[in-house]
């Protein structure tokens, strides 16, 4: 046998086996296309289960004939910059799907470039390249792939029912309309439009909203938004109350920079941060975005690009835990109330109007899941620069049915301002709402404080200080308390316990699984010693061990802080409301959480009276 | 209903009963008292489902009846109304109102259905016995301070009332801790409590009832159950659930051994630590107790705010020592003390200290060391 050269259609061919599958991975790789053209609405249209028709059009940049003529070349990409391979920013990046798709199947693009006069379209039968021709188009690609497979009999053996093609293309556009919720997406596979989705607003309100789209009105009601960052790796999403949950993994989302994945990282993450929250056999819904600086992961595992590999998974891991968590605490006694969450989902809108273009396009500014309220209100397009403030309105509106369930009596909640107080930076201490939150007052702003987040803070700034000075003061237990924690668990905490008895924290083995607490962070107070130690232990496990010691302390003390910090749902006194707000005025980088977000809003009187139409 | 009644009975009697009204709460009725009015008293009942407190006052009754208003309500009506008015109370034929009525002023309240007024199911109560008010009152005031706030070990979360034996003879003993320091106060068994069983009482039904006693002088009548106990004061009734759970086994937490016997005037250690304490400013550091000889040095260091040292004549013989606690929890020991002198019983910097009166061997306290 004679070594010999493979054509281009041989190695395209090849390379389509990898690429493509099945239809889905042909939408997968023109709806990615799209998305890196920077396209606003995206329409996918397939026919035969994507075997006889798969068109893809996009309002999207567009290309020029010279591109157009390139594109279909093998390796010919325009997002890869051969500077720097590991910088990759977009969803493609190989230039490998189009040769493929077009060696084996007919795939015929019409496109015209943004701001250009004329659109030209090309054909690629079966490897064959057909002349670039002039076509009509407005701006954008339309790009449609008939017959696929026709020239891969072996392949179209394998395809299964049109239903189920169907249904694997809807998966994946799905899991990219959840990555990208600004882009409109249409899905019509049949005769019937099975998908239509709405752009919505790239914020974080914006992305509830499309989740709740795809993943159910169930998790727009009963989602919480996590956020954690630590070492450069951000951690965004909402995860669902442990009371809502499946009996399969497959409403659990994972995106790696803007794009879709499947890692067995989350499986293990999630049952680490629901524990015991969630029944056995039962899987908790989320949707959780990481973001790493792309230098810091492989994608380039499988052609497919559906895996990914991080350079420090552990990390990831870690902050995956510790944000759902953190989410999962401070939600306090909601996983219990769904009788109260679905008094509220019952008065949201049902189908949630679709805002319009040019409002939802110029969105910005922080909010969380409470603003959820309906988009025609008129409120919805107020914009202030400290953010959103019709996220207000619902937590307003339930504080005033608190109020008058009170009666007249209001001493318990309303405070007189201290007026010596009002100068300082974040006022004087007038209400806590919610048991959650505090209401400062200052000469000119309205500060509004989590208590959870804020005193979260401040112990961790001090078990920070304590570290450096060489060990966290130990209060002594006169009754050690016995911790469960299976073998696993219990030998890890043993194994460490010489970090542990730095962060002021002293346990021995006790019996095969248990270990036995003797000595605790004084600055934790009276704490539930149970939780504290079998968070710990979690975290341990979930921290590789190769990271730096310094990186694991501060992981474990983030977790110590949020064991000794006031809860949400704690009453508190005004002088243990002010006390904190004085602390978090003197100490640094209070204003904002462990976890990134921020641990107070001043709503300036200004905004305010501008909300009431007074300027 | 028909009835008139002073405002001043009706003020103590509503001041009784309303503290255990949760000002917010979800079930509408649990914001309401039940009035009971028949031959010349009237009734008021308040609840939080774990608790009940009832109240009697005289009045002249003119059409028995029974119904709720809302409690914080009526209260802050009857508290603006002059002193010595004569209170009217008519429930509206028809409507769902209760009326009242005092000089010029009217008011009508809306009402709930009496029927829908829980009841803590009592049951028998099989252990009765009378004590002083003031010696219950001792019981509270000397251990309420150690119990535990922290929710998951519940069982901590209240005095630990029960029977023991001493070489003199049978106690009642009040017990609290919170798992860093314990509080123990020991009073002779009051006749009938034999063979009582051992009872956790819930933090807020202490707090409610070291309230009602400190309205009263005479004596006070506990009644116990497995599950439930009762106090009657006076005219009050104070009705509680019990926590449901197993007090550790604390005497074995108490010191037996403890040697070294340190002697100090109580309210010069209290007024050094608390100067001393001043740079602690939080509960993660620590009071150092330096003791050697017939000196004890009190010091705080804190790089974040300085450093404070007192030095303080002591009684001790036993070899030098130094031991770290909490400021917060030494101050709240010396707070019970009554006699001039605090006896620490110490051994060394990790385990526990034992803390009495100088006077009084009734009480005695129980602290876990600090560390670094
Ligand atoms: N819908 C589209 N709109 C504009 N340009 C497109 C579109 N689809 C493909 N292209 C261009 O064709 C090139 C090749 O696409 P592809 O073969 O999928 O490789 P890759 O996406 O990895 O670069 C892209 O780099 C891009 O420049
Ligand atoms: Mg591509
Ligand atoms: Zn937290």
């Amino acid at each position: 046998m004679s070594i010999r050269q493979l054509s281009p259609e041989t190695i395209n061919r090849i390379a389509a086996g990898e690429v493509v599958e099945r239809p889905a991975s042909v939408v997968k790789e023109l709806v990615e296309n799209a998305i890196d053209a920077g396209a606003r609405d995206v329409e996918v249209v397939t026919a035969g289960g994507g075997l006889s028709l798969i068109r893809v059009s996009d309002d999207g940049c567009g290309m020029s004939a010279e591109d157009l003529a390139l594109c279909v070349e093998r390796h010919a990409t325009s997002k890869l910059s051969e500077e720097d391979l590991f910088d990759i920013r977009t969803l493609g990046f190989r230039g490998e799907a189009l040769p493929s798709i077009g060696s084996i199947a007919r795939l015929e693009i019409v496109t015209q470039e943004q701001g250009g006069s004329s659109g030209c379209a090309i054909i690629v039968d079966r490897g064959a390249k057909g002349p670039i021709r002039p076509a009509a188009i407005n701006s954008g690609t339309r790009i449609e792939v008939t017959d696929l497979f026709s020239a891969t009999p072996a392949r179209l053996k394998f395809m299964k029912s049109e239903r189920s093609e169907n249904l694997a293309v809807s998966d994946v556009v799905k899991r990219l309309a959840m990555a990208h919720p600004q882009v409109a997406f249409t899905l019509v596979t049949g005769e019937r439009a099975s998908l239509k989705l709405p752009a919505c607003k790239a914020d974080a309100d914006g992305l509830l909203q499309r989740l709740g789209r795809i993943m159910g009105r169930d998790f727009l009601a009963d989602a919480l938004e996590i956020a954690g960052e630590r070492d450069g790796v951000r951690v965004a999403g909402f995860a669902g109350l442990p009371t809502l949950n499946r009996g399969d993994a497959s409403q659990q989302f994972l995106f790696v920079n803007g794009r879709p994945v499947k890692d067995r990282l989350v499986v293990g993450a999630l049952r680490a941060a629901y524990g015991d929250t969630v029944p056995r056999g039962r899987h908790p819904l989320v949707a959780l975005f990481v973001d790493v600086d792309p230098r810091e992961l492989d994608v380039n595992v499988h052609p497919a690009k559906t895996e990914v590999r991080f350079r420090d998974a552990g990390t990831v891991r870690s902050i995956m835990i510790g944000a759902i968590r953190h989410a999962l605490e401070g939600a306090g006694h909601r996983a219990s109330a769904r009788g109260g969450q679905d008094t509220i989902a019952t008065l949201r809108p049902v189908e949630p109007a679709a805002p319009s273009r040019t409002t939802g396009a110029a969105w910005s500014g922080v909010s969380s899941r409470v603003a959820s309220v309906p988009s025609s209100s008129p409120l919805s397009d107020f914009e202030s620069p400290q953010g959103r403030v019709h996220g207000f309105a619902e937590p307003v509106q339930a504080a005033f049915t608190a109020f008058s369930a009170t009666g007249a009596d209001a001493s318990a909640d309303a405070e007189p301002a201290r007026a010596d107080l009002m100068d300082s930076p974040l006022g004087a201490a007038r209400a806590q709402l919610h048991e959650t939150y505090i209401v400062s007052q200052t000469r000119d702003a309205v500060v509004i404080v989590d208590q959870h987040a804020a005193h979260e803070r401040l112990v961790y700034q001090k078990l920070k200080a304590m570290l450096t000075e060489g060990g966290v003061a130990r209060q002594g237990l006169l009754i050690p308390v016995i911790v469960e924690l299976g073998e696993e668990g219990a030998e890890t905490l043993a194994e460490k316990a010489d970090e542990l008895l730095e962060l002021g924290l002293v346990a021995d083995r006790f019996g095969p699984g248990a270990v036995a607490v003797r000595e605790v962070p004084a600055l934790l107070g009276d704490t539930d010693v149970d939780g504290l130690v079998r968070d710990l232990a979690d975290e341990i496990l979930s921290e590789s061990d190769d990271s730096a010691l310094k990186t694991r302390l501060e992981a474990v003390a983030s977790r110590m802080a949020c064991h000794g910090s006031v809860r949400a749902g704690r009453r508190l006194t005004a002088s243990e409301m002010n006390a904190l707000l004085r602390e978090m005025e003197a100490t640094p980088f209070s204003g904002q959480c462990n976890h990134g977000r921020p641990t107070y809003v001043e709503l300036k009187l200004s905004d305010i009276e501008r909300l009431f139409g007074r300027r | 209903m028909r009835l008139v009644i002073e405002r001043g009975e009706l003020l103590r009697a509503l001041g009784h009963v309303t503290s255990v009204v949760e000002r917010r709460t979800t079930i509408p009725i649990l914001s309401n008292v039940l009035l009971k009015a028949s031959d010349s008293t009237i009734s008021f009942k308040a609840t939080d489902l774990e608790r009940e407190v009832i109240e009697e006052a005289p009045a002249s009754v003119e059409t028995p009846g029974t119904l709720t208003v809302p409690a914080h309500m009526l209260h802050d009506i009857v508290r603006k109304l002059p002193d010595g008015a004569q209170v009217e109370l008519q429930r509206e034929a028809e409507r769902e109102r209760l009326t009242l009525t005092a000089g010029h002023s009217r008011f009508a309240l809306q009402l709930l259905p009496a029927e829908d007024f829980p009841d803590i199911a009592v049951g028998p109560l099989p252990h009765t016995f009378e004590m002083s008010s003031a010696d219950l009152k001792r019981l509270i005031e000397k251990t309420r301070f150690a119990i535990s706030t922290e929710e998951t070990r519940y069982y901590l979360n209240g005095i630990y009332l029960h029977m023991a034996t001493r070489d003199d003879g049978a106690m009642l003993r009040a017990v609290a801790t919170d798992g860093h320091r314990l509080a123990q106060v020991d009073l002779p068994l009051p006749s009938g409590a034999e063979g009582m069983p051992g009872v956790i009482i819930p933090r807020k039904t202490v707090n409610e009832l070291h309230r009602l006693l400190e309205a009263s002088a005479g004596s006070v009548t506990v009644s116990v159950s497995d599950t439930k106990v009762r106090f009657e004061i006076g005219t009050v009734t104070l009705t509680s659930k019990l926590i449901d759970g197993t007090f550790p086994d604390y005497a074995r937490v108490i010191p037996q051994a403890n040697d070294k016997e340190l002697t100090v005037s109580n309210s010069d250690f209290m007024s050094a630590v608390d100067r001393v304490s001043t740079i602690a400013s939080e509960r993660g550091r620590a009071v150092k107790l330096n003791v050697d000889g017939n000196k004890l040095v009190l010091s705080v260091n804190n790089p974040e705010g300085g450093s404070a040292t007192e030095e303080i004549g002591v009684d001790y013989g036993a070899s030098a020592l130094e031991i770290g606690f909490n400021a917060r929890y030494l101050l709240d020991i010396a707070g019970q003390l009554e006699g001039d002198q605090a006896r620490f019983m110490l051994s060394d910097p990790g385990s526990p200290a034992m803390v009495r009166d100088s006077s009084d061997g009734s009480a005695l306290y129980v602290v876990m060391p600090m560390r670094v």
